[in-house]
């Protein structure tokens, strides 16, 4: 029997007032998947975090975590978090907060003290052990709340914005932590701004905006729907039969969905006695793609 | 269940958050200024010719219980304050976020801060009533408010304020939440005042209006059972009403109101936050 998807949602909405905040979407992570979760400011990506921990109510739509009901015990129990905001009791030190969220998270009492001290000098705070979190910077937060998340060994991460706050030796930092999990077999859900990151670490991601998703699959297929580039002769705008066909330099841009509508564009060409100097393919990067959909909401 | 957990992390915010400290300075200062007032209060009435029997006890009764009015006052407002936001202000802030995301019931978040503020009540009336007992009995040699239900009445009614916020907090922010309350606790006491009056004038009405605000918000009668329980000597009973208590302490049935208060408010706080979009 195949492993419960880590989190399945089925035809979930969010209704607050008269706004739709989510709009009957369905979506699938694999178990021991690096999830990328894109999408614009107020496009809905932190409602469905927050229902899939539990901390929001769908209105209507069913949602799983591991194979269990979401909120339920047992999920969230396997379930580590980074807040967006990462913030935490300042009161506390570093050391409390993990012991703290340790024990929530039903961790043994005997090795407690061994993985809040091993996390703390993963996240390399090792230092600041016991200084208060007020006197942290937003980086030295983040750092601590990535430890709070894996405190309890959990089987699925979920990292909402867990760079944002770091310099760039941070990021590195916790993108080879985000492939160490990968590489675990632990589920990573990440949602993230920072597009260069879920390009270097994510295995698939799905693109949200207004509320539903309209792109998902695995990354190489998402940036193969790229575009060609061809220096023909004259008529090949009237013989490509393309809605969209730009002009740049002299040369011709087109959409295409794969290699052979590439040949198919290239024969329609030839078959109209255009001659086709040079055809190549242009690199798509997951920017491009994430600013098109914001822009025109298509892939 | 982490319950326990909860509550002894709220506990610890507040005497990290220096919250009870803040409170403890206070309440010495109050003490001490207290002190030398019973001082001088009690050297005046031994100077004072001719005095019927029972007097003194009476007098020194009515130091205690006007004092104790006082420290019920300040637990009121602590209990207010500690748990107006205990609930919202940590959902607006996100503090509770990442523990609301651990596998912790939503009723033991509220039960845990619940009990942890209750917990931290329990030891500042504890204290203090016990050092005001003991510095009235130091200056006057005489032991009065000795019975432990006065106390244990005043925790009560900063436990059916600590619901009450609670039951708003699972909703309301802690600004309008702390209106609400205080709103309620004020009507509660004027309505102590109006019923005294309406016992004086005999009036039904008036007397009524009181009753009433008491089923509504019974901490006013809880300390009028306390301030019942903590006044002894001859003519307490007449010297303890006007503010500081009733001359008609209500009845035990006001005891079983307020249970069901307690129970009526924590409900609906559990209800509510356990239904509540974070």
């Amino acid at each position: 029997m195949s492993r419960p998807a880590a989190i399945s949602l089925s035809g979930v909405s969010k209704r607050y007032g008269d706004t739709l905040a989510v709009d009957d979407v369905s979506l699938s992570v694999a178990h021991g998947e690096v999830f990328g979760f894109l999408g614009p400011n107020g496009a809905g990506k932190s409602t469905i975090v927050k229902m899939v921990l539990g901390l929001t109510h769908p209105t209507a739509g069913e949602i799983e975590v591991l194979g269990q009901p979401v909120g339920s015990l047992a999920a969230r129990a396997q379930v580590g978090y980074l807040p967006e905001t990462f913030r935490f009791h300042d009161w506390l030190t570093a050391s409390e907060l993990l012991h703290f969220h340790a024990r929530l998270a039903r961790v043994s009492a005997d090795v407690r003290s061994q993985r809040v001290r091993e996390l703390l000098e993963l996240v390399g705070l090792k230092d600041r052990v016991n200084d208060r979190i007020s006197t942290f910077s937003k980086g030295m937060m983040q750092r601590v709340g990535l430890a709070q998340a894996l405190v309890g060994e959990p089987q699925l991460v979920i990292l909402d914005e867990p760079t944002s706050a770091l310099d760039p030796i941070g990021r590195r930092d916790v993108r080879d932590r985000i492939r160490e999990l990968g590489e675990q077999g632990v589920t990573v859900f990440l949602n993230s701004h920072l597009l260069s990151e879920v390009e270097q670490v994510c295995d698939r991601v799905a693109i949200i905006e207004h509320g539903s998703i309209v792109a998902e699959g695995n990354l190489d297929e998402l940036l193969s729907a790229q575009e060609i580039e061809i220096r023909a002769g004259d008529g090949a705008e009237a013989a490509l039969r393309q809605s969209e066909v730009r002009r740049i330099n002299g040369r011709l841009r087109v959409r295409v969905a794969n290699d052979a509508e590439t040949a198919h564009l290239v024969s329609r060409m030839v078959d109209a006695g255009v001659p086709v100097y040079d055809v190549r393919q242009v690199g798509d990067s997951l920017e491009d793609l994430f600013v098109r959909v914001a822009e025109r909401g298509d892939v | 269940m982490s319950t326990h957990l909860i509550a002894f992390f709220t506990l610890r915010e507040a005497l990290r958050r220096r919250v009870v400290l803040a409170a403890a300075l206070l309440t010495l200062g109050y003490l001490v200024l207290y002190g030398v007032g019973v001082w001088f209060g009690y050297r005046d009435l031994q100077e004072t010719q001719g005095r019927p029997p029972g007097l003194t006890e009476g007098v020194v009764s009515l130091m205690l219980v006007g004092g104790l009015w006082s420290l019920n006052f300040i637990a009121s407002v602590l209990a207010v304050f500690l748990s107006v936001g205990a609930l919202s202000g940590e959902v607006d802030q996100g503090t509770l976020h990442a523990i609301a995301a651990r596998p912790v019931r939503r009723s033991e978040i509220v039960l845990g801060k619940f009990v942890g503020f209750t917990l931290m009540l329990a030891v500042f009336i504890g204290v203090s009533a016990s050092l005001m007992i003991l510095i009235v009995a130091v200056i006057t040699g005489e032991v009065v408010g000795g019975s432990w239900a006065g106390p244990v009445l005043m925790l009560l009614a900063a436990m059916l304020l600590i619901g009450l916020a609670l039951a708003g907090s699972a909703r309301l922010s802690p600004l309008p939440n702390g209106v609400i309350v205080f709103t309620l606790y004020s009507t509660a006491l004027i309505g102590g005042v109006i019923e005294q009056i309406g016992d004086v004038l005999e009036s039904a009405v008036m007397f009524n209006i009181g009753v009433f605000s008491s089923v509504i918000v019974p901490t006013r009668a809880m300390w009028d059972m306390a301030s019942a329980q903590l006044a002894t000597g001859g003519f307490a009973g007449e010297l303890s009403a006007g503010p500081f208590g009733a001359s008609n302490p209500p009845s035990g049935w006001m005891l079983l109101i307020a249970f069901l208060h307690l129970a009526l408010t924590l409900g609906f706080a559990l209800r509510t936050f356990g239904r509540r979009d974070f």
